[in-house]
């Protein structure tokens, strides 16, 4: 019997995942739950193991092409050497992962119990439903529930306010319509609109066409047709490159960092707080534990006492664990923290959940476990997945501190620089000590100055005065 | 005392009664002025609908005089028509409408001031020659004051031998001759209306072609349909004087090649273009900036005087060529009367303002011409396709004509769709749309266009623009 290897599931608000290279190709024999192809997605890239075994007969997807969620990519027919075969009785991670039964969707729960998953504010809206929608389970042989992929909804999403021709010059001039601020009918983006953006370039848009001065102005001149004479339109966001310069593709993760990056700018208000804290105590503590600590398979690092020190603040801070959902502010039940990990080929979050529940040790193992893994490309979908907070560690190269973007839709996220000695003052004498300035990014929107200093201050009160006992 | 209102219309003309109509739907207190007897203005009472319905009457003679043609047998007496029961029936229909929009005014509580307006200032209206009444308006003022045929200096109209459309409309015989002065949407309709008569038809244009306003490949398809139907065509040509007597005029023409014509004709008719009304109302003495005697407005209809619109074929929009249409006019009462309302609204694109000329073959357009097209700096293609391949039009016996869509290369926007030919009047509407939501010529391509119908031309053309039509 043939088995159709599909486009995995690899998280709820994941759509579409790209095939980036076959390990085996047609013809080849592989087992279960071999590695068959290697994928890219939104969140995370990933091997993916084989369903069944088999010869591969087919394979539908070229390297480096996008298909929705639960689109066939291979098929692979029972040779009678492979059906002979045993195969392993323990599933990998993803396999795992992908059978366990789909979280219920944001949409669809209704005013019970479980906090509403955070929702994926960079992701298409119509994302997340499609994706919970669907029973994938792609290590299953059984076939798949057909639906329609959930692909166009890009194009759905941008139809609804603009036109045939606005979407034409959008894509002949790399210009995203979500930009532009539409005046035409129910807010729709009209070919002057789009002109006029691309004209002014993205800074000049928003002013109130309608009404007042430029009603006045235009006289009825509305029919005018912006720049359609003479040169091209000038646009900001065109560009040639030169005969020496090299052209390289983004790759799906810069993509995603790109489009979310933007996306944190345009949506929250950001503001940043520096804290300087003194790291004597805890380099104390620490030195005095390493030893004790290694000996138990486990590195006592300043990120840990760190993550545990923010913990205790989201406690008693909440709204900084928390995120904006239209007119409504989210908080979060659980403390899940992101630690942004720096890869060859980009950065990723992982997500230390439930942190809260972990002690150092704990804390410990799961930074030095998840950073190893999102290395190695071991990484699930989940674990990127669902963070509350987020806090990264600029210091580790050597910047003094830095000036983070929130990852969305959370509220704040911590900025570590380097941690070195200085002289400062102590008791009214100059003394050394290893000091570091942590950074908090925090939303205007819903965090005000006082608020995040307040959270500052337990971060910093806890790191200065930690009780050694307290490990 | 003043009688209050919130809302005062000047005219109860499609502008005028339409914006009183939305007005009152939105909750204000309206009143409209209007000093003739009856509601409608040019449109129902000498325009649109009284010309319609003798073009209408024009038709059915056509059909009966081709009887032959469809296989039905009338006798052997020669088809006449009798002009008499066709003024019948056309008023019939003028008066059914204009008692409609008396029913409209009731049902929406508008109160009809019988009379002449005149503006006062600050919201003043004195009402005389009629009723006379002292109205104020709390919110504003709409002028919808409307147009009348426009003489050309050197010819006096006598209303008698030497008409205008307001005469022409309502004529009870059928001229034996008639010269037509100007080949506007008016001329070539009572061209085309009186031709179908049985008049002998000449058309005295100074311009070098009919229907100047439209693409010039429909002005030739016109020229060549007229000539085909026996209407004389003089293009470039003036008219340098007229002479009225008891029982015709005699028109001195300066032909294009400089020769000199005399025609010696029943009726002139002047059909040069319309001018705006404004008598009586005091325009200047409350402040309004007029501009060759219109009345200057802003996009959203406001004049230079606070708490006075105007709308419809009195006004300017400082550009040249406001469109003297109805639909214009409404579609401008009904954002004036939003805006006072507190509506949001947005000004009109007059490129995507249909125009309907009902001569025969009749013309329906949109957009920009391929000659405009040029102008404004578009990397113009066209598309074009006759009516006379579809089935439809073989049917009907209707083959003159074509559809031709003019588009930008660059974006394959589509700027301006022109046709010619049977139900263009109609056909036009899918134009509209297409333009009013930013269509490119692929959205028209991919449009279904049901079989046999005109529309496929439509459709037809769209695919010529892109290469090829299917059936061509």
């Amino acid at each position: 019997m043939a088995t159709d290897v599909v486009m995995p599931q690899m998280g709820e608000s994941i759509a579409e995942g790209t095939v980036v290279r076959w390990i085996k190709k047609v013809g080849d024999t592989v087992d279960r739950d071999e590695p068959l192809f290697e994928i890219s997605t939104d969140k995370v890239d990933a091997e993916i193991p084989s369903p069944a075994a088999g010869v591969i007969s087919e394979i539908r997807v070229k390297e480096g092409e996008t298909v929705p969620v639960n689109s066939v990519v291979a098929v692979i027919g029972s040779g009678a050497a492979a059906t002979a075969r045993t195969t392993t009785p323990e599933p990998p991670v993803q396999t795992a992962k992908a059978t366990e039964p789909p979280k219920a969707s944001p949409q669809a729960d209704g005013a019970s119990a479980p906090p509403p998953a955070p929702r994926h504010y960079h992701d298409r809206e119509d994302e997340p439903v499609a994706a919970a929608a669907t029973p994938a389970a792609p290590a299953k042989i059984e076939p798949v529930a057909s639906r329609p992929p959930a692909n166009g909804s890009t194009e759905d999403a941008i139809r609804e306010r603009s036109s045939p021709l606005v979407r034409k010059i959008a894509k002949e001039h790399n210009v995203d319509i979500a930009q532009i601020r539409g005046t035409g009918i129910a807010g729709r983006v009209t070919k002057d609109d789009i002109l006029g953006f691309i004209d002014k370039g993205t800074a000049a848009q928003g002013r109130d066409r309608q009404e007042g001065q430029e009603g006045r102005d235009r006289q009825g001149g509305a029919a005018k047709p912006a720049s359609v004479s003479g040169a091209p339109p000038v646009t900001t966001i065109a560009f040639k490159p030169g005969v020496s310069d090299h052209v390289e593709k983004m790759s799906v993760m810069r993509k995603r960092i790109a489009e979310h990056m933007v996306l944190s700018k345009k949506t929250s208000a950001h503001v940043h707080s520096v804290f300087e804290v003194n790291f004597g105590r805890i380099a104390k503590i620490r030195d005095a534990k390493k030893a004790e600590f290694e000996r138990a398979g486990a590195k006592l690092t300043y990120m840990s006492f760190i993550i545990k020190a923010a913990i205790d603040a989201l406690r008693a801070v909440p709204i900084v664990n928390a995120s904006v959902d239209g007119d409504n502010i989210v908080y979060h039940q659980d403390i899940n923290v992101g630690i942004a990990v720096a890869l060859d080929w980009g950065l990723i979050v992982p997500v230390i959940k439930h942190a809260d529940e972990k002690n150092l040790v704990g804390l410990s193992r799961a930074v030095i476990d998840l950073a190893n893994r999102a290395r190695g490309k071991q990484l699930k979908p989940d674990e990127v997945a669902g963070g509350t907070f987020t806090i990264t560690n600029p210091g580790v190269f050597g910047a003094l501190f830095g000036m983070p973007i929130i990852s969305q839709p959370q509220v704040a996220i911590l900025g570590i620089g380097n941690v070195e000695k200085r002289p400062v003052v102590v008791d009214d004498a100059i003394a050394i000590r290893p000091m570091a300035y942590l950074t908090l990014g925090y939303d205007h929107r819903v965090i005000d100055g006082a608020v995040a200093d307040e959270f500052m201050s337990i971060v910093k009160k806890s790191l200065e005065n930690w009780d050694p006992n307290a490990i | 005392m003043a009688d209050e209102y919130d809302v005062i219309v000047i005219g109860a003309g499609t502008g005028g009664y339409v914006a009183a109509i939305r007005a009152a739907q939105l909750g204000l207190k309206t009143a409209v002025v209007e000093k003739q007897k009856a509601l409608g203005g040019t449109c129902l009472l000498w325009g649109c609908i009284p010309t319609k319905a003798l073009l209408e009457h024009a038709h059915a003679f056509k059909i009966a005089q081709h009887a032959k043609d469809w296989g039905i047998s009338l006798g052997s007496a020669a088809v006449s028509i009798d002009m008499g029961q066709v003024q019948a029936r056309k008023d019939r229909v003028v008066t059914g409408l204009t008692k409609g929009v008396e029913f409209l005014f009731k049902k929406n509580k508008i109160d009809w001031i019988k009379g002449t307006a005149r503006l006062t200032g600050s919201g003043g209206v004195d009402v005389f020659e009629g009723e006379q009444r002292t109205l104020r308006a709390h919110k504003e003022i709409i002028v919808a004051t409307g147009s009348a045929p426009r003489g050309v200096p050197g010819i006096e109209i006598d209303h008698k031998r030497i008409i205008t459309s307001d005469e022409a409309v309502g004529l009870r015989e059928v001229p034996r001759t008639i010269v037509i002065m100007g080949s506007g949407a008016v001329g070539v309709e009572f061209a085309s209306i009186f031709n179908r008569f049985g008049s002998d038809v000449t058309i005295v244009e100074l311009l070098p072609r009919l229907v100047p306003v439209e693409d010039e490949a429909v002005s030739a398809e016109l020229e060549k349909s007229f000539r085909k139907q026996g209407i004389t065509s003089h293009t470039g040509a003036k008219v340098t004087g007229a002479k009225s007597g008891a029982d015709g005029v005699d028109v001195d023409i300066l032909l294009a090649d400089g020769t000199t014509k005399n025609i010696r004709t029943d009726y002139l008719l002047v059909a040069t273009g319309r001018g705006p009304v404004t008598t009586g109302l005091n325009a200047e003495g409350v402040g309004l900036q007029m501009e060759k005697g219109y009345i200057k407005v802003d996009s959203l209809f406001r004049s230079s005087v606070p708490g006075i619109s105007a709308v419809g074929d009195v006004i300017t929009l400082g550009t040249p060529g406001h469109p003297q249409l109805a639909h214009v006019s409404s579609a401008e009462g009904i954002v004036a009367a939003e805006r006072i309302a507190g509506r949001e609204t947005r000004p009109i694109n007059y490129d995507h303002v249909p125009g309907c000329t009902y001569c025969d073959p009749e013309i329906g357009s949109v957009g920009l011409t391929e000659a405009e097209a040029k102008a404004r700096g578009y990397d113009v293609r066209v598309g074009t396709f006759p009516f006379g391949i579809l089935g439809r039009a073989k049917m009907a016996q209707e083959t003159d004509g074509f559809v031709k869509i003019v588009a930008d290369k660059k974006y394959d926007e589509l700027l301006g769709v022109h046709m010619i030919g049977p139900r263009s009047t109609e056909l036009v509407a899918e134009a509209t749309v297409a333009l009013q939501l930013e269509s490119t010529v692929e959205e028209l391509i991919r449009t279904i266009h049901a079989h046999p119908t005109f529309a496929e031309a439509v459709g037809e053309a769209a695919h010529a623009t892109h290469g090829a039509a299917i059936h061509s």
